[in-house]
């Protein structure tokens, strides 16, 4: 085995699928590390796709499952898509069960360049402005196509993984993206052409 | 007027840029609670391995095939031919590096490190878990910042020849995870420091602070500025990070003492 002294020495490769086989082996410690590694994504994803204030209790559920369900973890298949599916299903549990409504209220962090360019250039401005909007626009659409945006877009995933994520075939994937765009085109795209031209 | 194409891309890059700056909660650690509910025996046995495979054979596989994975993998981040074939995950004292993006592209301007606070160099070294080092090469910080509760302390170097520098040092004895650096494995090169092993790191990349807990900690990502060098005495990691060439981050490290 390569090992140096107290330093000098690469500790280990350990990617995901080794992390995951050891899990699967009952490695409590192996699956720690894929815990620490996935929480952030996997809590960013639960928000976004509706869990709100839910997310943290949805991430634990998604990691208690996903461990339980390691079995069917193919191997060479990455581990973050195939989480995010379980994240994406409990989310779709919760909202369900909660009969919450539709729309998910979406902002810009207060500490982001939207915020510190409150001083800032006027243009700077609208375009933190607009983006505000945006975000928000996209929180009001309809649920399944506020979800394929949210997959695209703001956990940049591909169209293959987010289908896969939102368990749809792709064909339904690519036309919901479509439809969304096409609706925050309306209101925004055309609303650009008239400040620029007029 | 815009082809359909075009007003199409543009959105979606609006689209992309905003989900940057979408506001979420700060990610909870979730390492203990999702272990204290797996390790409940119940439940446990379902996921041991099944019968008829010896489960400590398994793990002594495992563990060799591990160990030859190590060796392959500093063959590979010499050359260019095994960098594509690299995926995942390679950990180097206490600094994992992941092949591809970060989870916050553009964010950083306001990213810290958590708990951190500015303090003289004798303040840090009393404070740090670690003997601190210091570069003679470049000569007393402009300002020293210790975060997580003595976990790292950083030296600042405002002025330089090379612009401002950057040094962050934590204890190198520890098998413990203090960041993690999302960067395409190409931009990444094998030196030697003193004798040891050290990573060298072109470009900026996304880096991310990952607290006592094993968990990355979402305010701290921050994009870096120019390259990173990386390397440690035993006792201490070391990692220089600013818009300077390799020889002169060798020329830093050699003097740090």
């Amino acid at each position: 085995m390569y090992s140096g002294r107290a330093f000098g020495r690469l500790r280990r490769v350990i990617n995901d699928a080794e992390a995951v086989a050891r899990a699967r082996d009952g490695d409590l410690d192996a699956y720690a590390a894929l815990v620490a590694r996935y929480t952030v994504r996997a809590h960013r994803a639960a928000f976004l796709l509706g869990a709100g204030e839910e997310a943290d209790d949805v991430v634990q559920e998604s990691f208690v499952k996903a461990f339980r369900h390691l079995a069917r973890f193919r191997v060479g298949e990455p581990f973050g898509p195939w989480l995010l599916r379980i994240v994406a299903n409990e989310t779709r549990n919760l909202t369900r069960s909660r009969r919450r409504r539709a729309a998910l209220t979406l902002r810009l962090a207060t500490a982001q360049p939207g915020g510190a360019a409150a001083d800032g250039p006027v243009a700077e401005v609208l375009a933190a402005e607009r983006r505000a909007r945006l975000v928000a626009a996209v929180g009001g659409l309809p649920a399944r196509e506020r979800q394929v945006l949210v997959c695209r877009y703001f956990l940049d995933l591909s169209e293959a993984e987010t289908a896969r994520v939102l368990a749809r075939p792709l064909g339904s994937v690519k036309s919901s993206t479509s439809r969304a765009l096409n609706r925050l085109r309306g209101l925004f795209v055309d609303e650009q052409d008239r400040v620029t031209n007029g | 007027m815009a082809d359909r194409g075009s007003w199409r891309r543009e959105l979606e890059a609006e689209l992309r840029a905003a989900g940057r700056v979408v506001a979420v909660p700060p990610a909870p650690d979730l390492t203990g609670a999702v272990r204290q509910r797996l390790a409940a025996p119940a439940r446990r046995r379902r996921h041991l391995p099944p019968l008829g495979t010896a489960g400590s054979r398994r793990g002594m596989a495992w563990r060799a095939a591990l160990a030859g994975l190590v060796t392959i993998g500093v063959l590979l981040i010499a050359t260019p031919q095994g960098r594509a074939a690299i995926t995942g995950v390679l950990r180097f004292a206490g600094i994992e590096l992941r092949q591809g993006q970060g989870p916050t592209p553009g964010h950083g301007r306001g990213a810290s490190l958590p708990g951190v606070r500015r303090m003289t160099l004798a303040q840090a070294r009393h404070r740090a878990g670690f003997p601190l080092l210091v570069p003679a090469a470049l000569g007393r910080p402009d300002e020293v910042a210790v975060s997580g509760g003595g976990r790292v302390v950083s030296l600042i170097y405002t002025r330089t020849p090379h612009g401002q520098l950057r040094l962050d040092e934590f204890a190198g004895h520890l098998n413990m995870l203090m960041f993690e650096k999302f960067i395409q494995f190409a931009h990444v090169t094998e030196v030697r420091v003193n004798g040891s092993k050290g990573l060298w790191l072109t470009g900026p990349h996304d880096l991310i602070y990952i607290n006592a807990a094993g968990v990355p900690v979402a305010a701290s990502a921050r994009m870096t500025t120019g390259n990173t060098l990386i390397w440690g005495t035993g006792r201490v990691v070391l990692r220089l990070e600013g818009r300077l060439g390799t020889a002169a981050a060798l020329v830093v490290a050699r003097s740090a003492r």
